[in-house]
């Protein structure tokens, strides 16, 4: 397979299928791509466990953006220093841009496009829309991923413990009173559900 | 009112938070090459060969333009001089020199490095007095000082009554300067194009805050029929000026395009996007002020230098005199060229940076005289535009007494430098006003048998939510909820003239248009009744609106409590209200956050941000989010907003502007927070550690 179109990785992501290989290349591109070397790298995105011969030069932003059409992860800057392009990698968050797909082989990577489950959005998505977080929406995908890690291991911060956790997530809308109370929304609404009661 | 003035989630949120939003940069087309661009390193210098065999041998590279080759003019790339895609001689560090089309951006990188380029280096400038003095290197034929809109070889001048009169009319006089830095838009979506044609008609997927605009310019300079050109701008990455026509990049993506008969995806890196494409422009002001013991202003003059870059982009005008009652005015701007990265437009291009010099200098007189900062501006501030004409709708005085009631401004404010700790707290702030304008745009509305309303507006949503503000002023006007509207927006196939997201315009010009298209829509119902079935109703408006006799302004006032640490040099905010008389607000949820957002860019502007150069070489020092410094979670603090619906007969239900007015006052409040802790005053922006420790030496 040369390509992967969306459609057809998230119905492998739905059905949690096994391994595809996948050999991505832009297309007419062959020569020099002679040149550059590749690694065959198993990884799960978003739950789906896929094989995938990468160049050994690519990011996780480049292999997620420009190989697995997963383009809700964002590209700043491409050097660390606005955040954008946050993902999890098992987890903890990464700077997508500054990580080579390599580095991943093993591991488990969730992205923006895997918050959601089916039409049921994460709280944490909810609370970004009712307290207008996204303003442009540039940065929102990497806030996300952010505040996901934050809240899983900190289920509770305090305003201050969520700036601090954010801080690597640049915003130039400057909406940042609106993301830290977005977070904190979020997570009291998932003590509200881990409780047991209807958060509305 | 049923939807305007109720806070309601922006329409499109959901797509914005699952990662769906499709950007410019995510459009994946097949056969699509990438492209990069080479630049210059020098600041000026004159291209004596330029040989790219080695380059176009490299597997995979489809297509390289330079200014041999492509003589195509980017007319809004220069509202002076004739600049091309390329031009030769190359004038600041970051001129564009080549183009490169390959099969990856891999490759098109490497293609990059093996253009070689012989230059003949010449003597440069970036600074805007230093540009003016005899002798100076001219950057342009005719010299450095850019034309007037007419033609002459001036300063922008703006005159009322006779300042020598006032001078001698005056008690005390007060002279001082203040600087401001090159600060960039630095929206987080880099600059980025993918141009495509099918025949002769070329598609054009825009990070614009203009479709309209930017295929007027496509058209323009590729010499095409504007309906040869669709621009596309689903969703875009924060705009913040100077967006609201075609981009270098555009142009070379489609001639690219057309060159290699393939799909061209043109993306800046952000070094390329702070150094290559624009920034607010640098300014130094030099003011005199004539004022009666009482407090009374007789006179204000400036002489300002704006440095432009080489290329003449924005107007270079240095607003904030306009916030005061004075008999007499006299402002000369001179806007110079500078081998220095292109200024022009970002959020209230003109304000921020002049009302930080008057709002300071305001402020040091009050202080000298012994008045209140706030009862010196309740005593001088504009009434009338100009001391002329009456405001359509005033509410800047409500706005410093609200504002200073919510601030506790008479509790917090204290005799300046009155801490003698290490962190010595301070309060300060200023006022801003911005011109709010009506006018030509248009909206379509149809209505079909379901019921549903479909709004075709020319909107780009650059962040403010406007597609979500049209779909309430529709949903007003039709007296229907929402969700019964669909916004069709962002590309020019499928939507009316729009007039573009600049200058705070949207929400006034084309929210008007929806309201003119529902009533025509409405008149036609009337006639004819309710679409059924298969049936469709079609409204459409481009109304003209204009305002004689009157101006219309925005307003607002500022106030900020600080705290500086006096051994390290560190400001923090610790307290911030900002009220705005915005006329109505239609829609109060993304309303609150444009200020809070404009107000922290503010912030930002006043105490770090700058692009650096340095004098030796021309060669900018900083560029980036963390050279530069741009606000992050860790330095933005809570803003507390207010709004002064003040009633105002024009605009869609009263809608003044908002977009821009909240970066104005803050960068001077911060400043005169900053001296009422320390009793000193900083007049050079950023308000860096380095300046905070300098001056209190």
């Amino acid at each position: 397979m040369s390509d992967l179109t969306r459609r057809d990785f998230l119905q492998a992501s739905a059905a949690g299928i096994a391994a595809t290989a996948l050999t991505p290349a832009a297309p007419g591109a062959a020569a020099a791509q002679a040149a550059a070397p590749r690694t065959r790298i198993r990884v799960a995105v978003n739950g789906a466990e896929l094989v995938v011969d990468v160049e050994d030069r690519w990011t996780v932003a480049e292999l997620l953006r420009d190989h697995l059409q997963l383009t809700g992860t964002k590209i700043g800057c491409d050097r660390g220093e606005c955040g954008a392009c946050t993902v999890l990698l098992d987890g903890s968050p990464i700077y997508a841009c500054s990580y080579l797909a390599v580095w991943t082989s093993g591991r488990g990577l969730t992205t923006v496009e895997g918050l959601a489950s089916g039409d049921r959005l994460d709280p944490l998505q909810e609370a970004f829309i009712a307290h207008d977080a996204p303003q442009c929406g540039f940065c929102t995908s990497g806030q996300l991923m952010t505040a996901k890690a934050l809240l899983a291991s900190t289920p509770q911060p305090t305003a201050d413990e969520v700036r601090a956790a954010l801080t690597g997530n640049l915003c130039r809308c400057s909406n940042y009173n609106r993301y830290v109370e977005a977070v904190l929304a979020a997570a009291r609404t998932q003590r509200g559900a881990d409780r047991g009661e209807d958060p509305r | 009112m049923s939807a305007v003035g109720r806070p309601t989630p922006r329409i499109d949120a959901v797509s914005r938070v699952t990662g769906a939003a499709r950007y410019a940069g995510d459009v994946r087309l097949p056969g699509m090459l990438f492209a990069r661009v080479l630049r210059s390193p020098h600041p000026h210098a004159r291209m004596l060969a330029i040989r790219t065999a080695r380059a176009l041998a490299l597997p995979g590279v489809k297509g390289i333009i330079t200014h041999q080759n492509c003589r195509v003019v980017w007319s809004s790339g220069d509202t002076r001089n004739t600049r091309y895609l390329f031009n030769n001689p190359v004038r600041f560090v970051g001129d564009a020199v080549a183009a490169v089309a390959a099969t990856s951006v891999h490759i098109a990188e490497e293609a990059l490095g093996l253009i070689e380029v012989e230059y003949e280096r010449l003597p440069f400038l970036v600074d805007a007095e230093a540009a003016l003095a005899d002798g100076a290197v001219p950057i342009h034929e005719g010299g450095n000082l850019s034309r007037t809109d007419d033609g002459h070889l001036v300063p922008m001048a703006y005159r009322r009554g006779d300042v020598e009169e006032g001078f001698r009319a005056s008690d005390r006089i007060f002279e001082d300067q203040y600087s401001s830095a090159h600060v960039n838009n630095a929206q987080m979506e880099p600059r980025v194009s993918v141009a495509a044609w099918e025949g002769d008609k070329l598609t054009v997927y825009a990070s614009t805050q203009g479709i309209s605009n930017c295929q007027r310019d496509l058209a323009n300079d590729l010499e095409l029929k504007p309906e040869q050109v669709r621009v596309v701008c689903e969703y875009m990455g924060g705009g913040f000026g100077n967006k609201n026509q075609c981009h270098d990049f555009d142009l070379m993506a489609a001639v690219l395009a057309r060159e290699t008969g393939a799909p061209v995806r043109l993306e800046l890196t952000r070094k390329e996007d702070y150094i290559a494409v624009h920034g607010r422009w640098p300014t130094r002001q030099y003011y005199k002020v004539g004022v009666k013991a009482d407090g009374t202003l007789q006179a204000i003059q400036l002489r300002g230098y704006s440095a432009m870059g080489p290329y003449r982009k924005g107007s270079g005008a240095i607003s904030g005199t306009e916030l005061y009652t004075c008999p007499h005015i006299e402002t000369l701007v001179h806007p110079v060229y500078t081998n220095t990265a292109v200024a022009a437009n970002y959020r209230a291009p003109a304000y921020p940076q002049g009302v930080f010099g008057i709002e300071s200098l305001m402020d040091h007189i009050a202080h000298e005289l012994k008045i209140n900062p706030l009862d010196f501006r309740l005593k001088n501030a504009t009434r009338k535009y100009q001391d002329k004409l009456p405001y359509t709708s005033y509410g800047l005085e409500e706005c410093m007494r609200r504002g200073a009631e919510a601030f506790d401004w008479s509790g917090r404010w204290r005799a300046p430098a009155s801490d003698t700790g290490i962190r010595k707290r301070g309060v300060g702030m200023a006022m801003g006003a911005f011109h709010s304008r009506v006018g030509r745009s248009s909206a379509v509305l149809r209505l079909d048998g379901s019921g549903r309303y479909w709004l075709h507006v020319g909107v780009t949503d650059v962040g403010t939510g406007a597609k979500t503000t049209m779909a309430l002023i529709a949903a007003e006007a039709l007296g229907v909820p929402v969700e019964k509207i669909t916004v069709i927006s962002g590309d020019t196939d499928r939507c009316p003239y729009s007039i573009g997201e600049s200058g705070s315009r949207t929400t006034n010009f084309t929210g008007q248009a929806v309201i003119e298209a529902v009533r025509d829509l409405q008149r036609q119902i009337a006639e004819k009744g309710l679409p059924t079935g298969e049936g469709t109703i079609v409204g459409s408006a481009t109304p003209e609106p204009r305002l004689e006799g009157a101006a219309r302004y925005a307003f607002a006032a500022h106030f900020v409590e600080v705290e500086v640490d006096v051994e390290l040099g560190h400001l923090r905010v610790l307290k911030y209200v900002a009220a705005h008389d915005s006329g109505r607000i239609v829609n109060p949820l993304t309303a609150v956050s444009q200020v809070k957002g404009g107000v922290t860019m503010g912030i930002g502007m006043a105490l770090h941000e700058a692009l650096h150069y340095d004098p030796w070489s021309g060669v900018p020092l900083n560029p980036g989010y963390y050279g530069a410094r741009v606000m992050t979670h860790l330095d933005a603090p809570d803003v507390e907003v207010i709004f002064v619906e003040t009633e105002d007969a024009h605009g869609p239900y009263g809608a003044k502007t908002l977009g821009e007015p909240p970066i104005i006052p803050s960068v001077a409040a911060i400043a005169n927070a900053f001296f009422n802790a320390t009793g000193r005053r900083i007049k050079d922006l950023p308000m860096s550690r380095e300046r905070i420790l300098e001056v209190l030496a």
